[in-house]
């Protein structure tokens, strides 16, 4: 403990303060990812309702479309692209409902102010957002893809494993840098844009394949590979983990898959980041960092 | 600091104009200020007058529609990474954070915003929670502290980074005496801890920015109407001497003192209100001189009168006088936003009810 | 300070009426239900904005029957067309579901985290679970957008069999009517819920309603199922609620609580519920339901006063 509670770190003059090291810059936007992702760790520790609401209902959900499945004796495979189609649900729910309505959410809250008026770059906030939430999520998906391989007996039949955590890892990145663009246009668009949040889940599912092969969609599954990165992603994994399965053509081999997907984690990243400057700039321009002093 | 430093706030000619239908509305209208380094300034303004979009602008939250405002040399529109780096704010009523986090919790994350380490941070928000007398609500979650509670977590959210200047709007809004009170020593006690630390307070209460600041810039419809310490400014409001006499009598009434040398007038006051359990009959009488020095006479004539003189004292404008002075009407008589719909062009209307015999907004400041 | 007695006697004069503390009883009730009827309305069901009036009422429910036309489609077969109709009926009605669940649970969340009113609603002189049926009643509305949007694709463009002289009007009235309101009663429980619970349950009556999906026989029949959670099918009411409506509308549809194989079956010997069975069933299972949702909401309104949970924001 200092002796001056007022005094922590003192620096010879605000020139001095001012005047940040790369180190500086490099660490706070580093803390502040593990600063912001420890309200969501906290939150889940301290309200266990997720466990049930998160965890537990969505395997049911995945349930059902199991069922789907058998009432209709399909070939066992197929259960399994329900099973993997519900544990990256659990990914993209994440995206949109605790990252892209965030930022909204943050300004409703009086956050936002607070976050532009700190020296760490914004796009830390929103991964630490991201890795709060995905402790959650990973859970989520590690639960329904454990108990209902073993519940209804999934084989997986991994030729590649090394490219299938790849595109896994990819696919997320790429999921995020969409989650991150998804945020600035909700935060310029308000309430209205909250609702879009509606728009991103059933039809989302359904142009994304998530639970039956997306080559079945033709021109509209070829425009999700080309565009979401769930849809490209399942996919790909799909064509990794059943390798031995009867996989439906017409989609690209899982190389070329894996490819899109890094091209959508650039793309997505550097849009994200020219967006939320622009978004910063526009807001500061019409004074909507905040509700409160409207 | 050194005399070459540059000023720790310094804006010119600074407008904000907020777009809006029907008509634009003009929050800023040519703000010229210069806070000095170590300096507690203050900005004293009703409701609307434009306080917190300055601060908004100079906090780097806003843009200016022209004209320029620097922090420390910094300009607010271009380095507003290194203006965040030294400054930090704290609102009245300000809500903010995660309602499901401990105190603790809350302040650590912000540490982190800040750059500080990990275990850096908690010792640090653990001085903070002392320094601010929250530690019994160390653990307590944010959602469930008292509105003085909760402004006294953020002032210790506001002191994280050891800030060189603190920008304060409204803080003690909806406090208590107390809290209120708990608030201004800590504010006071921070900047004294480090000599240039610069404090920016925004307060439409007249007392506190009295109290607290040594110069105050009073503003009304974007415009700044008076910079000056208190005690000019309540200068160029008193041109004579105002005092106030408690006798046991008077006989001949007021009328006896208004014709002596140097009195400018002579009126019948009602007694305090703790004179009157009293079982003495006093008389109190308003005093206007044109000058202390007159006083002597007065008491001389008093003596002369028969008159002993019970109590005596000498009656200060305060800042609402200047206020009112400035502006012609007094805080309460302000429009509610600052946008004053009823000025076709958006612009302030605070020239206008000013009388003949008033300088010019240009000579007070 | 004294008081005027003379201001308490003229209420006109804006003395103090006692008679205001009396309320005028369901005259209340129903003025309160309509205000927030009205302000959910405005609030969720904007139908001057096209954007939202597609998400609701088109995007999200049709999407959610393509989702299983195509899944059945990818595996085809002879049974697959007959399915086909099976699941669009299901998920028509489970637009209601998904919308008369959420429009409830996201008031509590909205009025609370959003607008910081739910603390006036509830010290208001109106009663809170009115207020709140009120609000729900709107995206009910909407709900029904979307199924009769749904029902209207899947008879036009995919060729669901409907031949409106062989419904079964008052069967239909019925059960819509007892299913309904075991939607609201699973919304109101899922209220209670999302008083207790923080802001991120905004996802909470979807994953509600999707996990219903399973024991509810509306995208495949329970028959499939292992026999003891057919069992729990059998006691949510809006498995009898879409067993009802499939039957009044599509008669030749097959059941999703009999058919060869299943409990029902096994039970009764027979292959399909009868009518008045279905009816009977719903309205227990759905007084059930409702019983439970007002004792569950009453509860949690009381513990939330317990534990000062009306106005606080919980976002993490």
């Amino acid at each position: 403990m200092s002796a001056n509670p007022y005094v922590h770190r003192p620096t010879p003059g605000p020139q001095a303060a001012a005047a940040w090291t790369r180190r500086q810059i490099v660490m706070t936007n580093v803390r502040t990812v593990g600063g912001r992702a420890y309200p969501r760790v906290r939150g889940l520790a301290r309200e266990k309702s997720w466990l049930f609401f998160e965890i537990l209902l969505p395997f049911l959900t995945t349930s059902a479309f199991v069922f789907v499945y058998r009432a209709l004796q399909a070939p066992p495979e197929y259960v399994g692209f329900v099973v993997l189609g519900g544990a990256m649900t659990a990914f993209w729910l994440n995206v949109i409902w605790m990252m892209a309505s965030q930022l909204w959410w943050e300004k409703s809250q009086g956050n936002l102010e607070l976050y532009f008026a700190a020296p760490m770059d914004i796009v830390a906030v929103l991964f630490g957002m991201a890795f709060g939430g995905m402790v959650m999520s990973s859970t989520r998906a590690v639960v329904v893809l454990v108990i209902a391989t073993v519940l209804y007996g999934v084989t997986f039949s991994v030729a590649q494993w090394l490219l299938l955590v790849a595109v896994f890892m990819l696919t997320l990145a790429a999921l995020y840098g969409l989650g991150m663009v998804l945020a600035s246009l909700f935060l310029m668009w308000g309430r209205e844009a909250y609702h879009l949040t509606q728009f991103l889940t059933e039809p989302i599912y359904f142009v994304s394949g998530l639970n039956f092969p997306i080559a079945r969609l033709g021109l509209l599954g070829a425009l999700a590979i080309s565009v979401l990165p769930l849809a490209v992603g399942l996919d790909a994994m799909r064509q990794l983990a059943f390798a031995d399965a009867a996989y439906p053509g017409g989609t690209p081999p899982p190389e070329i898959e894996a490819l899109i997907l890094v091209v959508m984690t650039v793309v997505f990243l550097g849009i994200a980041r020219w967006m939320l400057r622009t978004l910063e700039r526009l807001a500061r321009r019409e004074g909507r960092l905040s509700i409160r002093w409207q | 600091m050194s005399a070459s430093a540059p000023l720790a706030i310094e804006t010119r000619a600074l407008h904000r104009v907020y777009r809006s239908k029907p008509n634009d509305v003009v929050a800023l209208d040519g703000i010229e200020i210069e806070v000095v380094p170590g300096e507690f300034f203050g900005l004293l303004g009703p409701n609307g007058a434009g306080k917190t979009t300055l601060i908004k602008i100079l906090t780097t939250l806003l843009l200016p529609t022209s004209g320029t405002a620097r922090i420390f040399g910094f300009d607010v529109v271009h380095q507003t990474k290194e203006i965040r780096r030294i400054m930090n704010m704290v609102a009245g009523g300000e809500q903010s954070g995660y309602g499901i986090l401990e105190v603790r919790e809350q302040l650590w994350m912000f540490s982190q915003f800040y750059g500080l380490g990990s275990r850096d941070g908690w010792r640090r928000v653990d001085e903070l929670i002392d320094a601010v007398g929250l530690d019994e609500q160390r653990r307590q979650k944010v959602s469930t502290l008292s509105t003085g509670q909760r402004q006294k977590m953020n002032f210790a959210r506001g002191l994280l980074n050891d800030p060189w200047i603190f920008f304060l709007d409204e803080p003690t809004l909806g406090l208590d005496v107390s809290a209120a009170r708990a608030v201004r020593e800590l504010i006071l006690a921070w900047k004294a801890a480090v000599p240039g630390r610069t404090v920016l307070l925004t307060s439409h209460y007249m007392a506190e920015v009295d109290e607290l600041c040594e110069r105050i810039a009073i503003v009304d419809h974007g415009r700044v109407l008076a910079i000056g310490t208190p005690a000019e400014l309540k200068r160029r409001v008193q041109r004579e001497s105002i005092f106030r006499l408690e006798l046991d009598r008077l006989d001949g009434g007021t009328a006896s003192l208004a014709r002596l040398p140097g009195v400018v007038a002579a009126s019948a006051a009602a007694a305090d209100e703790a004179n009157g359990h009293d079982d003495r009959q006093t008389v109190a009488v308003n005093l206007v001189l044109h000058d202390d020095a007159a006083l002597g006479g007065v008491v001389t004539a008093l003596g002369g009168l028969g008159a002993q003189i019970q109590a005596l004292r000498k009656s200060e404008p305060t800042l609402e006088d200047v206020f009112v002075e400035l502006v012609g009407r007094g805080f309460d008589d302000a429009p509610d936003d600052g946008r004053d719909e009823s000025q076709p062009d958006g612009r302030a209307a605070a020239s206008e009810p000013r009388r003949d015999d008033e300088p010019a907004e240009e000579e007070l400041v | 300070m004294s008081i005027d007695p003379a201001a308490l006697d003229s209420p006109a004069w804006g003395g103090f009426d006692p008679a205001r503390t009396r309320g005028q009883g369901l005259r209340d009730v129903w003025r309160s239900f309509v205000t927030a009827a009205q302000l959910g309305w405005r609030n969720e069901a904007n139908w001057t904005d096209p954007i939202l009036f597609f998400i609701y009422s088109v995007a999200k429910p049709l999407s959610s029957t393509l989702i299983f036309v195509v899944m059945i489609e990818v595996i085809g077969g002879a049974a697959a067309r007959e399915f086909r109709g099976f699941v669009i009926v299901g998920t028509a009605l489970w637009a209601f579901v998904v919308a008369g669940i959420a429009g409830l649970a996201w008031s509590i969340l909205d009025d609370r985290e959003r607008y910081a009113m739910l603390k006036y609603v509830v010290v208001s002189p109106s009663d809170f679970l009115t207020v709140l049926l009120g609000r729900g009643v709107a995206r009910l509305a909407v709900g029904a957008m979307g199924a009769v949007i749904t029902l209207a694709v899947g008879v036009v463009a995919l060729g669901l069999p409907l031949e409106v002289g062989r419904i079964d009007w008052p069967l239909l009235s019925v059960v819509m009517v007892g299913g309904l309101s075991a939607v609201v009663a699973v919304g109101i429980l899922l209220a209670a819920i999302c008083i207790q619970t923080r802001q991120e349950a905004w996802s909470y009556p979807e994953a509600a309603a999707g996990a219903l999906f399973l024991v509810t026989g509306a995208v495949f029949p329970l028959s499939v199922l292992p026999a003891p959670v057919q069992v729990v099918g059998w006691a949510t009411p809006l498995t009898w609620w879409i067993e009802g409506v499939r039957l009044a509308v599509f008669p030749a549809a097959p059941s999703g609580i009999g058919g060869a194989g299943s409990a029902f079956a096994a039970f009764t010997g027979r292959l399909r519920p009868e009518p008045y069975e279905i009816v009977v069933a719903l309205l227990a299972t759905g007084a059930l339901v409702a019983l439970g949702a007002i004792v569950g909401f009453r509860v949690s309104v009381h513990r939330a006063k317990e534990r000062g949970l009306l106005d606080q924001t919980t976002g993490s």
